[in-house]
């Protein structure tokens, strides 16, 4: 063969594995993405012939929104709530399952990452039972201690109620982001610690001194995946367990999302609140990452 | 060596702590079983935590798979499962091994494009996609769902699969080209089998993530005969407020939950490893 032939065979095999996949991407995923943006500037109910351009119309009305407030405080509630719940337990479940050489430490890891592979749809049902007023288990646990049968209704507080969609979340992530961490802590040389054996240092300076520090960049992915991964998808578990309610008070930007475009019909709208939360994730990315290198800095 | 803990209260607080959590996780799954055996008169009349009395009631399970046609939304969520992993596999893993190997104009670029829209919320395009397969004729249809899903596990495929054919010597492709092989069929017959481990494990997390997905699979799909588990499951839900079927319901959850359960018990250690492999973006 020539080389010319040779070429060209070559640019045929590249062409026929990059072009489909990326014509693919195009269509599903970045098409979309643009069309978003486009529709977040239009007030428009889905169908064709009335679709009015509004310019920022759409994200005037969104501040002047009482609800999608309270939904971006929600978010962040939740943000707040699973990054401080889920690092502390996960960090202390890694810690404890690598450098305490605790039995069975391998059991334990793979048990505690089982409610990573369930639905949140399923986790919702389940801790839906569990707040269940009439044949709940949290009610029939405080019955046990009182005189007259407890009824409270778990998910119908008038506020507050969004703190009782915190621990089905904390408990639903703690699995994945300890196997995040283990494997950090596994890369760290033993070494250290067996230097830091002999000098007599104990555990929770260890911890301080070598695991943390060297497990940093790791948590640093974790707290940014946890924020990420609210942002976008807290929607599934506040729709299985309250749909928003009680009066819109446990409403996140994206059950609001699904609400006003899909129930109200409010395409445009709910595209503006789409941005919204494209918006927030990047600055919110950007804003830990300097707050986190601040501290990194510290540590070291 | 004295590593570990040495203050025998603290080990055994530190252990009650790794037995209380294991507790909080398996109890929830064999609770799904039991109450799935109970009739209605059991869930008002006794604590939530007794067991189920005698007979156990097994027709909740034939129920649900008949009654309510979960041996439809099972067939479903399997044929949208297999289909979007195996789609995607072959979609993420040609682009991946030619970005691995290949440099081209732009290559870096494109692999950029496929890491970064990875950050990009996919909620964002919930309402552009509702428009899009509607406007394909695709709503309610299981290819609607494939498409969507393949699109899905594309970037995070490609990522993974990129970092694995490049840990793979060159030698043995050099070797294959040498003995008259095509560049497909190197692909095909040299690369695609040494990269097994990498493809098993993308192929796990997707089956994982699509068996359980719940939101694209409640917007694109509102024919029930098309619904898959999970939104079949949050719709049963929602009828329990009229109808009160409690044993079915579980049953209908503990359905669902099995065969992802038998899954991650076979896959264990290829899903920490593939999980790993995606966090260190």
């Amino acid at each position: 063969m020539s080389t010319g032939t040779v070429k060209r065979h070559r640019n045929v095999f590249i062409i026929s594995f990059i072009v489909p996949t990326f014509l693919f991407f195009c269509v599903f995923t970045i098409y979309p993405v643009l069309q978003a943006l486009y529709y977040s500037l239009f007030d428009w109910s889905g169908m064709s012939e009335t679709k009015d351009f509004v310019g920022l119309g759409n994200f005037t009305e969104m501040f002047n929104d009482p609800i999608v407030w309270r939904a971006i405080g929600n978010d962040y509630f939740l943000v707040a709530g699973k990054v401080i719940g889920i690092m502390i337990i996960a960090t202390f479940f890694a810690v404890a399952l690598t450098r305490f050489k605790f039995r069975m430490a391998g059991f334990f890891r793979s048990i505690f990452f089982i409610p990573n592979v369930i639905s949140v749809v399923v986790i919702g049902v389940l801790w839906n039972f569990i707040y269940n007023p009439q044949i709940g288990f949290l009610n029939g646990f405080l019955s046990l201690f009182t005189e007259s049968k407890v009824d409270i209704t778990w998910l119908g507080f008038p506020q507050h109620t969004i703190w009782m969609l915190l621990p089905p979340s904390i408990w639903a992530g703690i699995g994945f982001y300890m196997i995040l961490m283990i494997a950090a802590i596994q890369n760290i040389p033993a070494s250290y610690y067996e230097a830091a054996n002999i000098e007599g240092a104990g555990q929770w300076t260890q911890f301080r001194r070598i695991t943390v520090p060297l497990i940093w960049e790791q948590m640093k992915v974790s707290i940014l995946n946890i924020m990420m991964t609210t942002l976008n998808g807290s929607f599934v578990i506040v729709w299985i367990m309250t749909e928003g309610g009680p009066d819109n008070t446990t409403q996140v930007m994206g059950s609001y999302l699904y609400q006003m475009a899909f129930r109200q019909y409010h395409f445009g709208f709910g595209a503006a609140i789409g941005v919204l939360i494209l918006a927030l994730s990047l600055i919110t990315t950007v804003v830990l990452q300097r707050l986190m290198r601040h501290e990194s800095v510290e540590l070291s | 060596m004295s590593d570990g803990i040495r203050n025998p209260v603290v080990k055994v607080i530190f252990y009650a702590l790794l037995i209380l959590w294991s507790v909080s996780v398996l109890y929830p799954l064999l609770w799904t079983l039991l109450d799935a055996l109970k009739d209605n008169e059991q869930f008002f009349l006794n604590a939530p935590w007794a067991l189920p009395n005698m007979p156990l009631i097994w027709s909740n399970f034939s129920y649900v798979w008949e009654s309510y046609s979960f041996n439809v939304y099972f067939v479903n969520s399997l044929v949208v499962t297999i289909g979007s992993t195996l789609l995607g596999l072959l979609l993420s893993a040609t682009t991946a091994y030619v970005l691995a190997r290949y440099q081209f104009k732009g290559s870096n670029a494109l692999y950029l494009l496929y890491v970064s829209s990875m950050m990009v919320p996919f909620i964002l395009a919930l309402i552009p996609l509702f428009f899009l397969m509607n406007s394909m004729h695709l709503i309610n249809t299981k290819l609607g769902l494939i498409l969507v899903y393949t699109s899905s596990v594309l970037a995070f495929g490609i990522f993974v699969l990129v970092g694995f054919f490049r840990s793979l010597p060159k030698e043995l492709e050099e070797a294959s080209i040498m003995d008259g092989a095509s560049y497909y069929g190197t692909f095909f017959r040299v690369m695609l089998p040494l990269s097994q481990p990498g493809l098993i494990t993308i192929a796990i997390i997707n089956i994982l993530n699509v068996w359980n997905e719940f939101i694209m699979g409640t917007i694109l799909v509102n024919d029930p005969v098309q619904y898959t588990l999970p939104v079949q499951i949050a719709v049963l839900q929602a009828e329990m407020q009229y109808r009160t079927e409690w044993g079915p319901l579980f049953a209908a959850l503990f359905i669902i939950i099995v065969p992802v359960l038998l899954v991650y018990i076979i896959f264990q250690r290829r899903i920490a490893s593939g999980i790993t492999a995606g966090a260190v973006k």
